[in-house]
């Protein structure tokens, strides 16, 4: 609280409010106003400042980019010319050199160099329509089984009667046999957790 | 006889790829076959089914038809090309883009004059087939939806063309669609799913028969484009449709492996209203069947499982013998396994890479019939890939294992190998001579020094190999004009000889000091699938596709005395009917009268010492002899000594510690590769 309004609370009710000078409320008024300009300057003067360094670093790192000035100088009278001298054409294969060893072309990772003859409409035309067959002859709506079921079928009723041929070959049904091996691992648990 | 200890192989992973599209030539009686993976096979249908040609594939290739023009064949993929080979050579000759998407279907008229393709716009075009190219000509009028199947009527004025859930039925001359015949769909469950017409046929007298995806072979009348009789055959698609060339016989085949025949017949005994009639079902198939054709004694066919199968029609056939049997051909007629016999190495060519396996080693007690324990297993050693998109088309290794040479359609490899304890170096041979561009045939001469090429016009080049590289030294000119392309390659084991068979029956013997013709053996009338010059003797042993045997002796320019007492007296009945060619001859170096043959389901050793077999003795004996008490073996015994015990053999060779190597495929493990065939519900299970 200001020290005007202090004085109002300590005294009381029935006093005249004291006296302020018209001079002290306006030094004050114009102090505080003056107080905000002299800040909002000096912030200004900051971000100046900033900006002023950050374009001076941007300078510095492109002037380390590019080519040596008179090199440049060079590059814009060339065009100019007709048939390039043989000193012209000594400094361009320097130029280029050094632009070789200077400029290193890197692109970021999600993108890649393709050739547009690869990704021609050929390929996808061909690509759509092979998957037509697919699904025409191996989508869903055909009745396919596998090719261990058709031969386990044969075995059962051909003349030779034998087990299926997930049994006899240890190759065929692995993985139906890692299977079902979790879950009877997970079954003794289960069992297990039950009865103890 | 002898005892060989014997490596029984089974780690060739040798997958065949399925069958595309069939075609017939009537006159020539070739059949054209196209597989998944691009590769085309030339089959003589009169010669035993003797596969003459193989022009090999690319990665990522397909083709969808097949057909023939004339003498020229020309084929259509899902890249939208159409592809002319040259069949001498056993290459493609050139490729045309069609320009209308994938290609689905290609057909060429009657007069040979035209050729028309179905593409994926819904475009049927039209080329003219030209001396030496095929030139767009024009479209017909373009519809609504890919064309699956086209087929000319046989005066060439009209084509039928199926596409989805119709047929459309087009007058050539102005391009204008005649008919637009409406195909129906399933019933149930399949009435949203659309109806595909796989395939069509058009007939001359105007019937249009379609084969579609709900499972119908329906009969239509182009006259008023109505639907004269269905038969419904499967309940999965049919996928292929082909009739015969008097057009009274149709064959369909199905995704169920099943081959349906109709027949244009009357119902009634001596009445004159025919009508297609479904008479046989031939169940041969286990996969989807892509294609059928019906040849003039026989229905071939070809699908997902990768077998062609011949199954000839008895009505049609006079005589009843082996030739009437059902035929299966799942292996190539060509060898694919090359062994280096002095350093105990195999190669094996797949479509895009190679390998070289060193055998392992046994150890225990040789007893004969027993199988011995593994020592060192067999190890792979190399694994090399081809760069390009091109298959292999012939590869070799030295007989000293440090060669390795292949060959694709346009280029060919040569490396060098270096082994140094138990790693393995290569080096590419980069300068390799000019004429050395693309072969037909490789194979190394027994000393390892040169290499023997077998290119276009008939001619064989020969270059010396050394530590240096290689050099190219002279080329093998046969006399006569046939430029057909050489198949099978031998060279005698002292240099001096060398031989070569060609797809025209021709062999021809020269010397390779002169580099000249020596000799050309009497033209026979079937194949050479198998032949191989005698170490010591320098006899010219062959084997032809009808398993006839000749030995024909190079130094004095004759058939040998032994090759004439076989004809004299014929070979066994039990030998003609085999049905699998001979694909390769060794001679066994300790015992210089035995030759050692194979084919795929049998090993024999013919012993030139002992006698033929008659015609009333026991053909295979070996276990009657092995009854027999010693004294009555020799009275016994006949010349052919078969062994049955390894089955589905891909090669046979002899290695050089007298050791035999049997490679096997069983047809199982192939089975275990392709794709999902149809679920067939049986009685009982």
């Amino acid at each position: 609280m200001s020290k005007l309004t202090q004085t109002q609370y300590e005294s009381s009710d029935d006093e005249l409010p004291e006296e302020v000078a018209f001079d002290e409320s306006k030094t004050a008024a114009l102090k505080s106003v003056k107080d905000a300009l002299e800040s909002a300057r000096r912030e200004k003067n900051i971000l100046k400042e900033k900006r002023r360094k950050r374009q001076l670093l941007f300078q510095e790192q492109k002037k380390r980019k590019c080519l040596p000035e008179d090199l440049l100088e060079e590059f814009d009278a060339l065009p100019q010319k007709q048939p390039m001298t043989k000193d012209n054409n000594n400094k361009d294969e320097e130029a280029t050199e050094e632009a070789k060893k200077m400029v290193p072309k890197s692109l970021q990772d999600s993108y890649s160099v393709v050739r547009l003859k690869d990704e021609s409409a050929a390929k996808t035309m061909q690509q759509s329509a092979m998957d037509f067959i697919n699904s025409r002859l191996y989508g869903p709506g055909t009745k396919r089984t596998t090719n261990a079921e058709h031969l386990s079928l044969q075995k059962k009723r051909g003349l030779n009667q034998g087990a299926a041929v997930e049994f006899v070959n240890k190759k065929w049904g692995a993985d139906h046999k890692v299977k079902a091996e979790k879950s009877n691992k997970r079954f003794i648990q289960k069992q297990k957790l039950v009865s103890s | 006889m002898g005892e060989f200890k014997i490596h029984r192989v089974r780690f060739f992973d040798y997958m065949p790829t399925g069958i595309r599209a069939l075609a017939f030539h009537p006159i020539n009686e070739r059949m054209a076959v196209a597989r998944m993976d691009g590769s085309v096979e030339i089959f003589h249908c009169s010669d035993n089914f003797f596969q003459e040609k193989i022009i090999p594939g690319r990665e990522q290739c397909g083709i969808e038809a097949l057909s023939w023009v004339g003498e020229r064949l020309f084929s259509a993929g899902l890249n939208g090309e159409i592809t002319e080979y040259d069949l001498t050579n056993q290459k493609a000759k050139y490729t045309v883009d069609a320009y209308g998407g994938p290609v689905w279907a290609i057909t060429g008229n009657q007069q040979g004059t035209h050729l028309a393709v179905g593409c994926e716009d819904g475009t049927v075009k039209l080329f003219e087939v030209n001396e030496d190219k095929i030139q767009f000509e024009r479209n017909l009028d373009r519809q609504k939806g890919r064309i699956f199947s086209l087929s000319w009527h046989p005066s060439g004025s009209k084509i039928a063309a199926g596409m989805m859930d119709m047929i459309q039925v087009f007058n050539v001359e102005t391009g204008h669609s005649i008919h637009r015949i409406l195909v129906d769909r399933g019933v149930g469950t399949s009435r949203s799913k659309e109806c595909v017409v796989w395939s069509v046929v058009y007939l001359s007298d105007g019937t249009i028969i379609s084969g579609d995806s709900v499972g119908m072979v329906k009969m239509w009348d182009d006259h008023t484009g109505t639907l004269i009789k269905s038969h419904n055959i499967t309940k999965c698609d049919v996928l292929a449709l082909s009739v015969s060339q008097d057009e009274d016989s149709l064959v369909a085949g199905t995704s169920e492996g099943c081959v349906v025949q109709f027949q244009f017949i009357s119902v009634v005994l001596d009445k004159d209203d025919k009508e297609w009639v479904r008479t046989r079902t031939f169940k041969n198939h286990t996969h989807d069947v892509r294609a059928v054709a019906e040849i003039t004694t026989a229905v071939v066919s070809g699908g997902m499982d990768t077998q062609l199968v011949v199954r000839p029609l008895l009505d049609k056939i006079e005589v009843w013998s082996s030739a009437s049997a059902l035929r299966k051909i799942h292996f190539p007629h060509r060898n694919l396994v090359s062994c280096a016999r002095k350093a105990g190495l195999m190669l094996f060519q797949y479509p895009s890479h190679l390998e070289l396996w060193r055998l392992g080693e046994s150890e225990g007690i040789d007893i004969p019939g027993m199988s011995l324990s593994i020592k060192s297993k067999p190890e792979k050693r190399l694994h090399l890939k081809v760069k390009g998109e091109e298959h292999i088309r012939c590869s070799a290794v030295s007989p000293c294992g440090e060669w390795i040479a292949y060959s694709t359609a346009s280029r060919l490899r040569l490396y060098k190998l270096n082994f140094d304890n138990n790693n393995v170096s290569i080096t590419k041979i980069s300068k390799l001579p000019k004429v050395l561009s693309s072969a037909n045939q490789l194979c190394f001469s027994s000393d390892s020094s040169h290499l023997f090429s077998s290119s276009t016009m008939a001619l064989v080049h020969v270059v010396s190999l050394s530590q240096s590289g290689c050099k190219f030294v002279g080329t093998l000119k046969p006399k006569s004009g046939s430029h057909q392309a050489i198949h099978l390659l031998a060279a005698s084991e002292d240099g001096k000889w060398f031989a070569s068979a060609n797809s025209d029956h021709e062999v021809n013997v020269y010397n390779l000091q002169t580099r000249k013709v020596h000799c050309t053996v009497p033209i026979y009338s079937s194949a050479v699938s198998a032949m191989g010059i005698h170490p010591t003797t320098n006899c010219l042993f062959m084997v032809h596709a009808d398993q006839q045997m000749f030995e024909y002796s190079i130094e004095q320019k004759q058939y040998t005395d032994w090759s004439r007492l076989v004809h004299r007296k014929g070979l066994h009945r039990i030998w003609w009917e085999r049905d699998t060619p001979v694909t390769n001859v060794m001679f066994n170096p300790q015992n210089t009268s035995q030759v050692i043959l194979h084919d795929m389901y049998m090993l024999c050793i013919i012993d030139q010492s002992l006698p033929l077999p008659g015609e009333k003795t026991q053909f295979y004996n070996q276990l009657t002899l092995k009854s027999l008490p010693e004294e009555q073996r020799k009275s016994h015994s006949h010349a052919f000594k078969v062994c049955k015990t390894f089955k589905e053999i891909l090669c046979v060779d002899l290695m050089s510690d007298q050791s035999l190597v049997v490679v096997e495929r069983p047809l199982t493990d192939i089975t275990t590769q392709l794709p999902a065939p149809i679920k067939q519900k049986k009685f009982a299970t």
